[in-house]
């Protein structure tokens, strides 16, 4: 019978003997490196490091992009010729964004535009709208929507013109983000030594606390001065109107003339800019006319692009919405009025927080770093370009090309559009052709047509031949007006290049810092009489949304600031009217 | 005289099971997935350390070989063993990259560059990783249960280990051919 | 000779866009998990806002890049940290933060005067598939450890390693810059060696306009910035402290 004493000489002869072996002290080494090496700690993946090359898909400025790849995966982006934006720098997160929408019944919504176009009329029609135009994407829609009976082809309208930055020597900006997103920030900061930069704008944004100059113009009047330096304006209506100093207006008129080439840039570069520019003689210097690459002559037969506003109140049998790219974005409550009773919807996003939400069919679309297409021509190329997004990784099973989806519905074949639109860009042995891995340049005539179309699927550009601008044209003076009395407020949008979904990294700047509004908040004066924390609606003539209020002093009265992003843009119209309204 | 004698053989329990039997406890021991033979290679193929294991171009080292590296010579059997058979059906033919358990695996917070070893010190392949070349099965790979490190960074068996301890002892070896004198090390020169 | 790596930044060129901090979050492993506000975020390069204290249309505001100053000989957070945690590398000049040897006690973020310090509250987390986007040069910390820029030192094992494969005595000056330089499409963090006469650093902080961060501390820091305003060089004497951004 062992007693317990026994056991007890037992176990304190056998503790004594294992303290003098390493298995205690091994344990207590080995319980703090586990500790340090915890693992739910994820441990990056190791491979070797390569480069690849591609174009930001995020917005219309499209820039080169050089991915630092672990094997094939893109572990950090940066730009080719100078810096991205925030938000293109973490874009390859977007593939793993937890709202990335991955599933959706093609089958389901392709039988359902099957049966829109069989019971389409002339009152009753089938019709894309694309807020990305301009791409090789948007040729297929318009050929495709040619084909189709009754199709037409709905697109936000383009940029006027093209901006010559670098031959610019005096900038008047009407409350264009011009150093906060508006165009390739490579680009414009590689120009900014060369000019002048005067922000008309209500708020001190921060292209306006970084310009040479800030006029600070009344809420909703950045266009008075535009009419004023064109001259269509006396400079006293125009002091009236926007509040500032008669002789201020002049000085900055007579800056614009003298110190040429002048270039006034407005948020949309419409016929009416264009026309102030034209004006200040700035046609063939600092604004150009748009040019687009060639595409194959077989596509000319292709539907025209229509303004929103000129399609007939409920004439849309089907709408097939292209949001899978860019960060275009129209009110719905400006779509909803042209769609017929019982229309079917498709939406192709990425992610829920656009169209989605309205939609009768949202079908998933591949994001950034995933998707094969090409850039629309940029606000600032002077020249024609031609430059692809690059499928960086593999897009997963299940999402749906936009472009393939509308081509297949009227029988035709685009899958390879790309290249036989790169097919015809050689074929006219113009323009050059940029590789960014070794930074060569060479003309197309040197080049096979194998070659070419590889350089440019691996990330390459191509860049028209200079032209000549040709007449300047005339363009007829028929614009809106000043806006109502009803709306006190005009939006300001403090992000403008800010997509559907970011990287969640974002938050860095919305939350952990407090550099950028965060998606929720509106900041008001205190003058407007909303406290810090409580909650506002904002009411347009689209809609209505509501806030949590920051109350900010830099915040002019009569201004209320917005992040961006599709939410906003939902009820924000171009002139930004709005009434605020405590909740 | 009982109380001595259960006292004395508790110690040996003690320290038998702290000696014997908990080295084999605490490692989990794994084969490798392929029977490879270090030496075939080397004397057969005629091949030195770095045709496999490489330093790229950009300084970084490449570790394993990949399956396309072998599968350069290995298309086809180039000998008569069941393991180079079983191999070229298992990974060469479906490309399928072999999950091989590196002994030498450092910590994550660790940063050692090869480069700088190998090329700049004249290190060679041996002092730190034994002489692999006389091998010809690869060893088990023993992993200790709680930290998940490799018995190798303990050393023994010829190797030295490759813990912090043993880096600085051989960079305190003034006599050492190129060693960064430890005083000139800073902690971020070897942690990530 | 020694290097003594330092940053200067052009406040004026500084739009306060953002891309230097998700710069520096993506090459140093970062979580964008668990959320956190601007009390417990770790970031590493922060962004503040500045104005010159006028109402509208007076006000002007300016944005000014903060992260680690690297201070001198006299680096508070390398005075008071128990564990020996804080490293000033005699070589670079960089102060180097060891997670490994550090017990989260936080002396050192409270010795900082700049605030540069950040200390990780949580484990960090990715979403689902985003830790394929990591970086392998940089080690995620665990919680309870404090972190700080250290002038992307991932990169300069890069540059030193393929200075050692090529045979080269020492790095390429160009191969080596910081995320928040690279990324900046203002151009206006520019980054080299202070020792070197030559390099863009040395000539920039020479520039009339130039000033460092309460230099009365003697700190010594690394840092330089540059404005040719006024009332944004007031800053260096920190006259109205307080809550770095005040939006809500």
């Amino acid at each position: 019978m062992t007693t317990r004493r026994e056991l007890l000489q037992f176990a304190g002869g056998s503790a004594m003997g294992l303290l003098l072996t390493p298995a205690p002290w091994r344990l207590i080494t080995d319980t703090a490196l586990w500790s340090e090496n915890w693992p739910g700690i994820p441990r990056p993946a190791r491979g070797e490091i390569r480069a690849k090359f591609t174009h930001c898909g995020l917005c219309a400025a499209g820039c080169a992009v050089r991915a630092r790849c672990v094997g094939e995966q893109p572990v950090s982006l940066s730009g080719v010729a100078g810096g991205l934006c925030p938000f293109g720098v973490a874009g390859h997160h977007l593939p793993y964004h937890p709202e990335r929408l991955k599933q959706g019944n093609r089958k389901e919504a392709a039988e359902a535009v099957a049966r829109a176009i069989a019971a389409s009329g002339p009152e009753r029609r089938v019709a894309v709208l694309d807020l990305q135009p301009g791409r090789t994407a948007s040729w297929t829609y318009r050929r495709a929507l040619a084909a189709i009976p009754h199709g037409v082809y709905i697109a936000p309208p383009e940029p006027a013109c093209s901006l010559n930055f670098a031959a610019a020597r005096m900038v008047l900006s009407l409350g264009a983000p011009l150093l906060d997103g508006f165009a390739q920030p490579a680009r414009v900061f590689a120009a900014r030594p060369n000019f002048r930069l005067i922000q008309a704008e209500a708020m001190e944004s921060r292209t306006a606390s970084a310009a040479d100059e800030w006029l600070p113009v009344a809420p909703g009047t950045e266009a008075v001065l535009g009419r004023a330096a064109a001259g269509v304006l006396p400079v006293r209506q125009a002091a009236e109107m926007t509040g500032l100093p008669e002789g201020r207006i002049a000085g900055m008129i007579r800056a614009l003339r003298e110190n040429g080439p002048a270039l006034i840039v407005a948020p949309q570069m419409t016929p009416e800019v264009l026309a102030w520019n034209i004006a200040l003689g700035a046609w063939g210097k600092t604004v150009m006319p748009r040019r687009e690459a060639p595409v194959p002559k077989t596509w000319s037969k292709a539907a025209p692009a229509v303004a929103l506003e000129t399609v007939k109140d409920g004439s849309i049998g089907a709408l097939l919405i292209d949001e899978s790219v860019g960060d275009g974005h129209l009110p719905w409550e400006s779509i909803r009025p042209k769609l017929a009773t019982d229309a079917v919807v498709v939406a192709f996003a990425w992610t829920r927080s656009g169209y989605a939400r309205h939609a009768t069919h949202v079908l998933p679309a591949a994001v950034y770093p995933e998707a094969l297409g090409d850039v629309p021509p940029a606000v600032d190329g002077v020249n024609a370009e031609f430059r692809l997004t690059v499928p960086l990784i593999a897009s997963p099973d299940g999402t749906i090309d936009p472009a393939e989806f509308v081509a297949a519905l009227a029988g035709l074949d685009a899958k390879d559009a790309l290249r036989e639109r790169a097919a015809a860009i050689h074929a006219t042995g113009r323009g050059k052709l940029c590789t960014y891995a070794d930074g060569k340049v060479a003309a197309v005539k040197d080049l096979k047509p194998e070659d070419f179309w590889k350089a440019l699927s691996t990330g390459a550009a191509w860049t028209g031949d200079a032209e000549e601008s040709g007449r300047t044209p005339r363009i007829a003076a028929t614009f809106a007006g000043p806006s109502s009395e009803h709306w006190p407020f005009r939006v300001a949008i403090e992000t403008a290049c800010a997509p559907a979904l970011a990287s969640p990294l974002i938050g860095k700047l919305t939350q952990e810092s407090h550099l950028r509004l965060a998606a929720n908040r509106a900041a008001l004066h205190p003058r407007e009489g909303f406290l810090d924390g409580t909650r506002a609606a904002i009411e347009t003539p689209y809609g209505r949304r509501i806030f949590e209020v920051t109350v900010d002093v830099a915040v002019p009265p009569g201004v209320v600031l917005v992040a961006g992003g599709p939410e906003i843009a939902d009820i924000v119209g171009a002139d930004g009217c709005a009434r605020v309204v405590r909740i | 005289m009982k109380r001595n004698i259960l006292i004395v053989a508790g110690l040996a329990a003690g320290l038998g099971a702290g000696w014997a039997g908990f080295p084999r406890a605490i490692y989990n021991s794994r084969p490798q997935p392929v029977d490879f033979s270090h030496k075939i290679h080397i004397d057969k193929a005629g091949a030195k350390c770095e045709d496999c294991h490489a330093i790229r171009e950009d300084g970084s080292f490449a570790g394993f070989p990949t399956v396309e590296q072998c599968g350069a010579c290995h298309a086809a059997p180039m000998g008569t063993s069941a393991a180079e058979k079983k191999f070229i059906d298992a990974y060469v033919t479906p490309h399928k990259e072999p999950v091989w358990l590196a002994y030498a695996r450092q910590p994550e917070n660790v940063y050692f560059s090869h480069a700088t070893h190998v090329k700049r010190a004249q290190l060679k392949c041996e002092v730190c990783h034994g002489n692999e070349g006389s091998a010809d099965h690869p060893r088990p790979f023993e992993q200790d249960r709680v930290s998940g490190y490799s018995r190798d960074i303990w050393g023994g068996q010829g190797r030295p280990g490759m813990k912090m301890s043993d880096c600085v002892d051989c960079h305190r070896r003034s006599a050492v051919k190129n060693a960064t004198a430890v005083g000139d090390l800073s902690c971020l020169d070897c942690h990530k | 000779m020694n290097k003594r790596y330092g940053i200067v930044i052009d406040i004026d060129r500084c739009t306060g866009c953002g891309a230097c901090m998700l710069a520096c979050a993506v090459e140093n492993n970062v979580p964008p998990l668990p959320a956190a506000n601007d009390r417990r975020g770790i970031t590493w390069m922060r962004v503040s806002r500045i104005d010159n204290g006028e109402e509208y249309p007076e006000r002007r505001s300016a944005f000014v890049p903060m992260m680690c100053q690297q201070c001198g000989v006299e680096t508070p957070c390398a005075h008071v940290c128990p564990q020996q945690a804080v490293d000033v590398d005699p070589a670079t000049g960089i102060v180097g933060q060891m997670p490994e040897r550090c017990l989260g006690c936080r002396y050192c973020m409270a010795a900082c005067p700049y605030h540069a310090r950040y200390f990780n509250w949580w484990d960090p987390s990715w979403p689902a598939g985003m830790e394929k986007t990591l970086n392998p040069d940089v080690a995620p910390r665990m919680r309870g450890v404090v972190e700080k820029c250290n002038f992307c030192h991932g990169r300069w094992h890069r540059a030193k390693e393929r200075a050692a494969a090529a045979g080269e005595k020492d790095i390429r000056p160009g191969d080596y810059l910081p995320a928040c330089v690279e990324a900046c499409p203002a151009g206006a963090i520019r980054f080299g060696d202070l020792n070197d006469p030559a390099s863009e650093v040395s000539a920039a902080r020479k520039e009339p306009g130039t000033f460092r961060l309460l230099e009365k501390l003697g700190t010594d820091t690394k840092v330089y910035y540059h404005s040719k305003r006024d009332w944004v060089r007031q800053i260096a004497f920190a006259p109205r402290p307080g809550k770095e951004n005040v939006r809500g």
